[in-house]
């Protein structure tokens, strides 16, 4: 096996492990504040401008792994 | 801090300088073996080689750039700054837009200028949520950014452009601007002695004077640190979501290869979608960050109270 082929083989398969990460970390933080806001309708802005820099700190990770992917593509 | 810089610089120079773009439906073309037809068509169509390069739409500039051959001074001129080209005709939009806006103004708004008050008040009551009434004043600058930021990923949804946030080039400068101003505003609302005390943990007994070679470094990373994820968080999703697009766009395409024509299916539809919600998400998010940034440089004094 090339070098290339072993990158192109593995570089789906680490966003892939990074997605399944970022996308538990997401449930967890999105259903916490779903049910913030059910608990308590009118702090829902702040709870959701919260959510949001939480949400986009999570997805960052996975980011982080798609331009590593985009850096080492062969 | 050069030093820092050095691998993104040397990124910036492979995604700037890396040969001519590519092109998503000759690449898919090129690899349909027995649509050798459509690979002329759309070969020609583009003008391009086929070349291993992510897929992406081709935009006006590389088309006019491909279809010169290289021979317009002009034409390579625009093509090497088409990144600054495209970024210029957004500011342009916006201040235009403004312009209006402002010239006719009365009390009782109606058409561009109640738009344009509508987008104001709620970026202002934004960043007023977060940074207290003393945030007034710096949203105009995080505003602009909102806007500008937002405009720009919606730009490479026109069928022709291309988002000059999907560059790391565009995000990069705009986080730098965010760093340079962060800075600045601590230094300006603590004080030049006030902002290294911030620097180094506001130490205030024996034990955190004690810890301050621990926390000078950490925070000084932690601050070089901000530029570096601000720029990739918007990068990596603008540059994923056109990538993405532009995928679901030629297997589209590759899937009627059959007939031997210049035709598709809109696989990519469902997801522009979703790019219009990224778009606004990203916009959103770095501009909450950068809101974020200016509150843990001038509010740190507060907390301690």
């Amino acid at each position: 096996m090339t070098p290339e082929t072993s990158i192109g083989f593995l570089l789906p398969l680490a966003v892939g492990v990074a997605a399944v990460g970022s996308g538990l970390g997401l449930g967890r933080a999105v259903g916490a504040a779903m049910e913030a806001m059910g608990r308590q309708p009118e702090a829902a802005g702040k709870i959701q401008t919260a959510m949001i820099i939480g949400a986009a700190f999570i997805e960052a990770l996975t980011i982080y792994a798609l331009v590593a992917v985009m850096l080492l593509k062969p | 801090m050069n030093k820092f810089l050095m691998p993104f610089l040397a990124l910036i120079n492979t995604t700037e300088h890396g040969e001519a773009l590519t092109d998503t439906a000759a690449h898919v073309a090129g690899h349909a073996a027995e649509s050798q037809g459509l690979a002329d068509t759309l070969a020609n169509a583009a003008g391009h080689t086929v070349k291993k390069h992510a897929p992406e739409f081709p935009n006006i500039i590389e088309i006019l750039h491909e279809a010169s051959q290289g021979q317009s001074p002009l034409i390579n001129f625009i093509y090497e700054y088409r990144i600054v080209v495209f970024s210029t005709v957004i500011w342009l939009f916006l201040g235009i837009l403004a312009y209006f806006a402002y010239r006719k103004r009365s009390i009782i708004p109606g058409g561009v200028q109640n738009f344009v008050e509508w987008v104001v008040e709620s970026l202002a009551g934004v960043v007023t949520g977060i940074l207290g009434r003393d945030g007034r004043k710096y949203v105009p600058f995080i505003g602009t950014l909102f806007v500008y930021i937002f405009c720009m990923n919606l730009f490479g949804l026109i069928p022709g452009m291309f988002s000059p946030t999907s560059k790391l080039n565009t995000t990069l400068a705009l986080a730098i601007c965010v760093f340079l101003y962060v800075q600045y505003s601590g230094i300006r609302n603590l004080g030049l002695l006030g902002y290294f005390h911030h620097l180094a943990g506001s130490p205030r007994s024996a034990v955190e004077w004690f810890l301050v070679p621990l926390n000078l470094p950490l925070h000084i990373i932690g601050e070089l640190a901000r530029p570096v994820s601000l720029s990739l968080r918007l990068f990596g999703n603008i540059a994923g979501e056109e990538m993405l697009l532009a995928i679901f766009a030629s297997l589209g395409v590759t899937l009627l290869s059959f007939l031997h024509m210049p035709i598709g299916i809109p696989l990519h539809l469902p997801f522009i979608f979703l790019a219009l919600l990224t778009s606004f998400v990203q916009a959103l998010v770095f501009t909450l960050l950068t809101t974020i940034y200016f509150s843990l440089m001038s509010t740190h004094e507060e907390e301690h109270r």
